[in-house]
């Protein structure tokens, strides 16, 4: 008979059909983990500043977080007091695979390498910042940078 | 930049495999292809392979022009833009391969010019896909763009045309050519309003000025498109408008105050426009009018039932019998062939082409590209979401197209020129530009969605639910095809006489006036070998309907009684048809029946002979009668009403005898499967019966027995029961008082010169030793004598 063996081929039709779909969620799953997994391995890079305290001391600090504030503000990661230095005075942040200096508006201006800064700048290793008139020396620790970043 | 680099290597690693969909495409559309050209054996159950030959293979020229387009559009894409979304054109080319091949089992006219149209958009993708400038030029040439698409759209005004030569006008022609300016008016409008938005700063308060100029040129081509009475193109142009606009703007009111425009344009069309009140009162009550206006809609809903779960197979259901179906119904054609698994399939996969299309959307570098590849996934979602909603009775019907499914060269560029779009800009792998408000691509996105999860259900419940209410209905067409490919049951007399008879045509009797000449000579026939009988056994016609006892006991004629659940089950699973049909014998006898026909002849009248004690009917016969096989429009208008059947639903005035007095509130049970009036022959026979039978008047019967492939024949039993009328000795003292010497029976006459009618009630004697038999002749005339002379023939010389 015909019909049993076209009925084969009916449920072959849409077994087809569904093996492609099941295919696409697969791709879609593997690409979703796979992607959850490349942000799981990119961390941010170490970061230490050096600058002098109030009391002149010169002071090293290391840093993991993406995210350093350097201001007047006691609350600040880098805490800087000094006149020349505003509360919210400038900002470090990773992103972009890139380490960027951005100045908040502060009221003596920020340089990086005697040049102002007046839009987010990206800084590499044994850069100069001065905020108002505080200097502060980056060190950036390019060995250590994230994984992905090797592989290019 | 490093982030570049990370999506490629995650590209990269997935790469290889992405074959496999096409692949797997390829395996589905050649199966489907393969059972095409073999569905014409299994319609004539059997595997001869001149079935198989004598039907066209040209799909297959379908199935290998998709492979060669697609295989060569997949090698341009893989070189020309490797981080592009790795899902939007595989489902894309899966379902236009899917709508191609599905044109062409239904029209393969319409399949070779879609052919024709799947190469020139994959000529079209291949060409746009090495055109490295095309979305700047696109964002910088919208005004041409649009203006040119509205000039056309108006265009259509003064030169429109039709392909069909039918209104509406809707096309432009040049040299066979037929172009669809809606089609491409809806892409260049959401390009239009993307690259006008994104320069344009919206966030501030007064934002009405800034969207003005959208406005009035989305207000024009919303006027030339209502001025063609292309109202599914119109309704889809407001929603991508208010999408696009909400996209930009991010405020809910933008929603709002076009959903309730929407609503109030609607509502002045429904009690203003004629078109737009036709297309709503048939949506909200679709069941008023079947045969008229509510017709297709109805249709597509017996289609998608006949498709059930599993499907009837491709080129096994009747995808045909609904209008239209190779464009505005192709989802229902989907629905019957390939059943609710491969709707739900579809819609799994528009599913997840929206879902690549929003995500392509929320990564795209720039906000002119954000907004165009949102607006082109919000204009594929919009646009299939109102045909399919439209096919299943969830939204009023439009007639849009499915995109890429659909028949329609316009329809298809269209569809191919927005996924090139999506292509190019997922193909970008910059950050992706900063999205101040999110709400908008959730809020879409969800409704899209919701709209599919919606269509699944719905279509779940007219597939699965409610699909055996639908497929019984007398207006399912597929009932009256079913009986030309399975054996309809026989229909005896009492001794194995073939009364109705299904044969194939080659073998039948009498030709048919009627019979189409498409039809092959196997497909079975019904033969009416004793036409007098016409009225009370009545007819199974294509045209006509069914009436009489094939109607009462058609589900044991169709096989869809009596046969064993699971045969019913496993014959609908490879057939789409029922069994073959049991045959049914009844209480008539041909040869007396045949003696009281003669002598009828012309004369308007009907005749009941009863076994008085079984309740059998051995004769009924009405006058004038009909020949079922020469059913045609003359006999449905005939003054003297031949296809009444006059012994069951002539409401005569009684005979003016005390005994039936009582009749009027008598109990007597009439049931005989076909309905019985007060007052007819019939029932005034069941009392003529209780006169034979000392008072009791048993149940009467027409349907004897079934014959069964599992038991045999098996007992019909009397639907009434039977009932003591008169106590015994009135009834005797009846009796004796209607008997006469001269006669061997008793006999009661009444005839009526006012009422120009005769009544005869006659029966077997007191003390009578053979089976007791009770009698009634109606004449329409003052005629005793030849009723007499019938009842002479009947009872006159007994045999048994």
């Amino acid at each position: 008979m015909s019909a049993p063996f076209l009925l084969i081929l009916r449920f072959g039709m849409t077994l087809s059909l569904y093996a492609f779909i099941g295919w696409a969620f697969l791709f879609l799953w593997r690409s979703f983990k796979l992607e959850s997994e490349l942000l799981a391995t990119r961390k941010t890079p170490p970061l230490s500043l050096s600058y002098l305290n109030h009391k002149g001391q010169k002071k090293t600090k290391h840093f993991r977080n993406p995210e350093i504030t350097l201001g007047r503000d006691p609350h600040s990661d880098i805490y800087l007091e000094n006149e020349t230095v505003s509360a919210h005075h400038a900002r470090l942040a990773y992103h972009h695979g890139q380490w960027w200096l951005d100045d908040l508006g502060s009221t003596n201006g920020t340089t990086l390498n005697d040049d102002d800064v007046e839009t987010p700048t990206i800084i590499i290793n044994n850069d100069q910042i001065h905020c108002g008139k505080v200097p502060i020396k980056v060190y950036l620790a390019m060995a250590d940078l994230s994984p992905t970043t090797q592989r290019i | 930049m490093m982030n570049i680099k990370r999506k490629s290597i995650g590209n990269h690693i997935l790469h290889s495999k992405f074959n496999i969909l096409h692949w797997l495409s390829a395996l589905f559309l050649a199966l489907y292809s393969l059972i095409l050209s073999l569905s014409p054996a299994v319609q004539a159950r059997n595997w001869d392979m001149e079935y198989i030959y004598a039907n066209g293979h040209a799909h297959w020229l379908g199935f290998f022009a998709w492979l060669a387009l697609s295989t060569l559009a997949e090698k341009n894409l893989k070189k020309n833009l490797p981080d592009r979304d790795r899902y939007l054109f595989p489902i894309a080319s899966l379902l236009s391969g899917w709508g191609l091949l599905t044109i062409w089992r239904l029209t393969p006219t319409f399949g070779m010019r879609q052919t024709l149209w799947l190469t020139i958009s994959i000529t079209v993708l291949i060409i746009g896909i090495k055109w490295r400038n095309l979305l700047p030029s696109l964002r910088r040439y919208k005004y041409i763009l649009l203006v040119s698409g509205l000039i056309l759209t108006a265009l259509t005004l003064i030169f429109g045309t039709n392909p069909l030569g039918i209104e509406p006008h809707l096309w432009l022609g040049f040299g066979g050519v037929y172009l669809q300016p809606s089609e491409p008016l809806k892409l260049l409008l959401v390009i239009y309003l993307s690259a006008y938005l994104a320069t344009t700063s919206l966030q501030r308060q007064k934002a009405f000025p800034l969207i003005f100029p959208t406005l009035f040129l989305t207000g024009i081509a919303l006027l030339l498109l209502l001025a063609q009475r292309d109202l599914g193109a119109a309704s889809i142009l407001i929603m991508l408008y208010a999408s696009v606009l909400y996209l930009a703007i991010g405020r809910k009111r933008v929603l709002l105050i076009n959903a309730a425009s929407l609503i109030l344009v609607a509502l002045l069309g429904y009690f203003f426009i004629n078109i737009i009140h036709t297309r709503l009162s048939i949506w909200i009550s679709p069941w008023d009018d079947p045969s008229g206006s509510g017709y297709q809609i109805i249709q597509s809903l017996m289609a998608i039932a006949n498709g059930g779960l599993w499907g009837r197979g491709i080129g096994i259901g009747s995808p045909t019998l609904v209008p239209v179906a190779h464009s505005d119904f192709i989802f229902t054609s989907l629905a019957e062939e390939t059943g609710l698994v491969g709707t739900l399939g579809l819609l799994a996969l528009l599913g997840i082409f929206l879902t690549r299309g929003m995500v392509t959307a929320l990564r795209a570098p720039s906000r002119f590209t954000r907004l165009l590849s949102a607006g082109l996934t919000i204009y594929i979602g919009v646009q299939s979401l109102l045909i399919i909603g439209g096919n299943l009775r969830l939204l009023p019907l439009t007639g849009v197209t499915l995109p890429f499914i659909s028949y329609g060269g316009s329809s298809l560029l269209t569809s191919y020129i927005a996924l090139l779009l999506l292509l190019k800009i997922s193909n970008e792998m910059e950050e992706p530009a900063l999205l101040p408000k999110p709400q908008p691509y959730h809020f879409l996105y969800a409704l899209l969605i919701l709209g599919l999860f919606s269509s699944a259900l719905l279509n779940g419940w007219w597939a699965i639910v409610r699909g055996p209410d639908l497929l019984t209905r007398t207006d399912n067409p597929r009932r009256a095809l079913a009986d030309l490919y399975v054996k309809r049951g026989t229909i005896f007399d009492r001794n194995n006489t073939p009364i109705n008879i299904s044969t194939p045509r080659s073998e039948s009797l009498s030709p048919y006036p009627l019979e189409d000449e498409r039809l092959d000579d196997d497909v079975f026939l019904r033969q009416y070998l004793y036409p007098n009988l016409s009225p009370i056994i009545g007819y199974t016609n294509p045209t006509y309907g069914q009436a009489g006892i094939e109607l009462a006991l058609d589900d044991y004629l169709r096989g869809l009684a009596g046969n064993p659940a699971s045969l019913i089950w496993w014959h609908h699973l490879l057939y789409g048809q029922p069994p073959p049909g049991l045959d049914v014998r009844l209480s008539l006898d041909a040869r007396l029946q045949e003696d009281v026909d003669q002598r009828l002849g012309e004369h308007r009248g009907a005749v009941v002979l009863v076994n008085a004690q079984s309740g059998e009917i051995l004769v009924m016969a009405s006058h004038p009668t009909f020949d079922a096989s020469l059913l045609d429009e003359s006999i449905l208008k005939d003054d003297d009403s031949p296809l009444l059947n006059r012994a069951t639903q002539g409401a005569y005035p009684l005979p003016q005898v005390n005994i039936l007095e009582g009749l009027k509130s008598s109990k007597i049970s009439t049931d005989l499967r076909i309905p019985v009036a007060k007052g007819s022959p019939a029932e005034v026979a069941m009392l003529a019966s209780a006169l034979s039978n000392g008072g009791i008047a048993p149940a009467p019967r027409l349907a004897l027995a079934v014959n069964t492939p599992q038991s045999g024949w098996v007992i019909l039993p009397a639907l009434g029961e039977t009932t003591e009328l008169f106590p015994p000795a009135k009834s005797d003292f009846l009796v004796e008082s209607f008997s006469t010497e001269e006669r061997a029976y008793w006999q009661l006459v009444d005839a009526s010169e006012e009422e120009n009618t005769t009544w005869l009630l006659a029966g077997t004697p007191l003390n009578w030793q053979g089976t007791p038999l009770a009698l009634v002749i109606l004449l329409e005339e003052n005629n005793v004598e030849l009723a007499e002379e019938i009842a002479e023939i009947l009872l006159g010389n007994p045999t048994e």
